[in-house]
């Protein structure tokens, strides 16, 4: 990748978020990785690569991105997004849209940092449209700053066409939250299937709100959509999993677990089935509660205090 | 040694333990055998000082220090640990970094290795996770492997052969003998007189009460003899007998 002369040093500084937030900087410069790095609502640098057609430029506060994979095209490194945010306030919108074309298989890595943000809001709206028998997986991992002034509103929309996957997975569990809403709808088509992941550590008082829903819409679809929220202190989380099982030979699994700590948090989570098609199934799991007691006295039994339990065994949920 | 005197413990309206007696020398192998229901596990969790499980009176003692009020940590580290008869999970643990205690337990990876192999497994397993992918009885072997990794004085090993199809009574005398040889002390609760028979003492217990105790032997040969179908049906006159009201 070619980094914008003009913005070598707001690399610099982006790189150091990138890292914080466990990227790798050097994937986003190595030629044979496709990537995007958007600081703000510039794009400070791009790389395409064979099978893969990135276009991009500015919004007002912000970025659109249109991420083509090509018909067939097995694309070997996954491709890199780094989304920043180097000021201190202010407000970043971000928009993507994804087409994986038919029999294509991709996977993305994406990072989100504001560690030095006060006071920001990041909208970031998604369309993702997987072609028929294409597969993308997307891992998306987040770094906030400590003072839980980041807002993050996070809306996609995704398409599985005939027999295609979508892997996603959402991750905001080093850092503060400060506020999370964050959407996700699946139409699943015909033999499609779908799996979605949310893990986020909720601290002091933040303000954790997700969705996720599949639209089992396809005779043969399968979805399943999982949350793992950590509680603790004031946090404030609000789960809704929905499935809706439209179509014959359709099956979904919903699953929430939300693991507490503290006395002044408030945490509630909502599965919704529907079934429109009595030949489609539906199941559902949700658990909101202290660690369970038989894990703690198990690790504390091997000499660890009651606080290194549970952040041993939080940490492994959220792992 | 460890030492359980008059140990009393009511759970809600039910006693369980009726002033016990139980006395645990360093290095040797003791049995504490029972029927299913009676208070057998209990015990385990009292000397371990599990939440709920404080007496309402009689006392603990290690070394001669009154441990009664210490939790399970306190207890832990002053070298009494337990593999429970429940072996529960954790999503997300890789078995290394369980044995390992996530680094705290400053062992190497050989010494990981070779924990696995006292209990009859392979060092793939260290990469594999303490969760549902692990059948009923790699999680019992998972377990003892943990304990081999720590460095106890007293080790109670609640029912190990519990809820295992595959493990034989051969790997668990195997394993307790590696304790042995560390000169660490076992207590093995169990209902079945072949594991009870190979220990240098024996508890029998019925009803929260020592009924009897004494040399494995005799103690095995009564427990397969009278508690088969039990003598005590009737709790009271027991009691009556034992002079533990």
């Amino acid at each position: 990748m070619r980094i914008t002369p003009d913005y070598s040093k707001e690399f610099e500084k982006l790189a150091e978020a990138y890292e914080k937030s466990g990227g790798d900087t050097s994937n986003l410069l190595d030629k044979r990785v496709a990537s995007i790095i958007i600081s703000g609502d510039k794009v400070i640098g791009l790389n395409n690569v064979d099978g893969v057609e990135i276009e991009a430029g500015k919004q007002e506060l912000g970025v659109w991105a249109k991420i083509r994979i090509l018909k067939g095209k097995k694309i070997p490194m996954p491709i890199h997004l780094c989304t920043g945010f180097l000021g201190k306030e202010g407000e970043q919108r971000v928009n993507f849209e994804f087409i994986i074309e038919d029999g294509a298989t991709v996977s993305f890595v994406s990072h989100c940092s504001f560690p030095w943000s006060t006071k920001l809001t990041h909208k970031m709206t998604a369309i993702v449209r997987i072609g028929k028998n294409a597969t993308m997986t997307y891992a998306d991992a987040h770094f906030h700053s400590e003072n839980g002034g980041v807002t993050l509103l996070s809306d996609t929309h995704a398409i599985v066409e005939e027999n295609g996957k979508y892997k996603n997975s959402f991750e905001l569990t080093r850092t503060r939250v400060g506020k999370l809403v964050v959407k996700m709808d699946v139409d699943l088509k015909d033999g499609a299937v779908a799996d979605l992941e949310s893990k986020v550590r909720g601290r002091a008082d933040d303000d954790i709100s997700i969705k996720e829903s599949l639209g089992l819409n396809g005779k043969g679809s399968h979805g399943i959509a999982k949350s793992r929220i950590v509680a603790t202190e004031k946090t404030r989380a609000r789960i809704i999993n929905e499935a809706f099982g439209n179509a014959a030979y359709s099956k979904g699994h919903i699953e929430c677990t939300e693991i507490t700590k503290g006395t002044d948090i408030d945490v509630a989570t909502l599965p919704v089935l529907k079934v429109t098609n009595d030949l489609s199934e539906l199941t559902h799991e949700a658990s909101i509660g202290r660690i369970n007691s038989k894990q703690l006295d198990t690790m504390m039994a091997k000499g660890m205090t009651e606080d290194e339990a549970t952040e041993f065994i939080i940490k492994g949920m959220l792992s | 040694m460890l030492e359980l005197k008059d140990v009393y413990l009511e759970l809600g309206e039910k006693t369980i333990l009726r002033k016990l007696n139980m006395k645990f020398e360093v290095g040797k192998r003791y049995t504490i055998l029972g029927n299913n229901g009676t208070g057998k596990s209990t015990i385990a969790n009292v000397i371990m000082g599990v939440e709920g499980y404080k007496p309402q009176s009689g006392r603990i003692y290690l070394d001669g220090d009154d441990i009664t009020d210490l939790g399970v940590s306190q207890r832990a580290k002053l070298g009494i640990t337990i593999a429970f008869q429940e072996n529960v999970r954790f999503e997300g643990i890789k078995v290394y970094d369980y044995l390992t205690l996530g680094g705290k337990n400053k062992k190497s990876s050989d010494d990981v290795k070779k924990a696995l192999k006292v209990v009859g497994l392979n060092e793939d397993y260290a990469k594999r996770y303490v969760d549902a992918s692990l059948s009923g009885g790699e999680r019992k072997r998972i377990e003892l492997a943990s304990v081999y990794m720590l460095d106890p004085k007293y080790v109670i090993l609640d029912e190990p052969d519990s809820g295992i199809d595959m493990m034989s009574i051969d790997t668990i005398n195997t394993f307790i003998n590696h304790l042995r040889e560390r000169n660490i002390t076992v207590i093995t609760i169990t209902h079945r007189e072949e594991i009870a028979i190979d220990c240098d003492y024996s508890y029998l217990i019925c009803s929260g009460i020592v009924l009897k105790e004494g040399t494995p032997a005799d103690i095995s040969e009564y427990y397969k003899s009278m508690c088969d179908v039990c003598d005590h049906p009737n709790d009271i006159q027991l009691i009556r007998e034992h002079d533990v009201v």
